[in-house]
């Protein structure tokens, strides 16, 4: 399949969805050993205490690509990784994350052509607010439509 | 943990920034304790993550750090130049691997300022010893 063809087929809906409960000791070793000092990111007696604004980047879906994708994971590598941060994640937070793919295209250079994969995932908690948005770039390298 | 220490930095006014301004450089922490400590609290723990000689058998040259954390070092020097910084989105990019046990230097700079929607936007970077940056990036924050 060529990557427009890909695209029309895999991209528009939820493939995927999780849950998962967020804990304080998460929140506070992720945010230390980044090197945070802020109070409001490693106490969690503080008033706002919170997640920093990437920690959500840490929770993948239970799969990486829609069913019957037609590109092994293993030819993959991580190409990036980019969040939108709309509200603050709390101790106690029941997450919920959907994934979509929210695009394919490809680029051709001097090592040949490569296929890029942006794995969309929303996140909202347990009052539905929309927490945010990351998007994970997979490349597969010599990709031979 | 990383070098970075915000308890005696003030906070900074949209008017203070300068465009062009560097962000005060770090050395971040990719020690194998505290990738371990990461990658524990990311519940990510691979074994390329957390142990050296299991990556080299994987093919790689020492265990590596995840891009996560190079990404949240990376917001960790905003916080620690401006701590009262609102990230309002972080987009980076792992063009090669950063290795666990190594230097790595986080710095950035101050490449936007729009008055209209006080939104400044920020250029990112992790430097190895070798002088190469395997990951790049740019932020968008409010003050």
């Amino acid at each position: 399949m060529t990557a427009a063809e890909l695209k029309a087929e895999f991209t528009g809906y939820i493939f995927d969805e999780i849950d998962l409960d967020i804990e304080s000791d998460s929140l506070v070793g992720f945010a230390t050993a980044v090197g945070e000092t802020l109070p409001k990111f490693i106490d969690p007696a503080h008033s706002d205490f919170q997640g920093v604004p990437n920690y959500l980047t840490r929770i993948h879906g239970s799969r990486a690509l829609p069913k019957d994708f037609p590109v092994e994971m293993a030819r993959c590598f991580d190409a990036g990784k980019s969040i939108e941060f709309h509200a603050a994640v709390r101790p106690g937070d029941k997450i919920q994350g959907k994934s979509e793919i929210a695009d394919i295209f490809e680029k051709t250079g001097r090592s040949g052509t490569m296929l890029f994969i942006v794995h969309r995932m929303n996140f909202y908690n347990q009052d539905e607010k929309h927490l945010a948005t990351v998007d994970w770039r997979l490349v597969q390298r010599e990709f031979d439509a | 943990m990383s070098k970075a220490n915000t308890s005696n930095i003030k906070n900074k006014t949209f008017e203070e920034v300068e465009f062009g301004e560097d962000l005060p450089s770090i050395d971040a922490d990719i020690s194998l304790s505290n990738v371990t400590r990461f990658a524990k609290a990311a519940e990510m723990m691979a074994p390329r993550f957390i142990d050296h000689n299991e990556a080299r058998k994987a093919g790689l040259p020492s265990a590596i750090v995840p891009g996560i954390m190079s990404q949240g070092i990376l917001v960790s020097l905003i916080h620690a130049w401006a701590p009262n910084a609102e990230v309002l989105n972080v987009d980076t990019i792992f063009r090669a691997l950063v290795l666990v046990d190594s230097k790595a230097t986080a710095s950035g700079v101050v490449t936007d300022i729009d008055n209209d929607t006080k939104i400044i936007e920020i250029d990112l970077m992790i430097k190895n010893d070798k002088g190469e940056t395997p990951v790049v990036g740019t932020a968008k924050i409010r003050l």
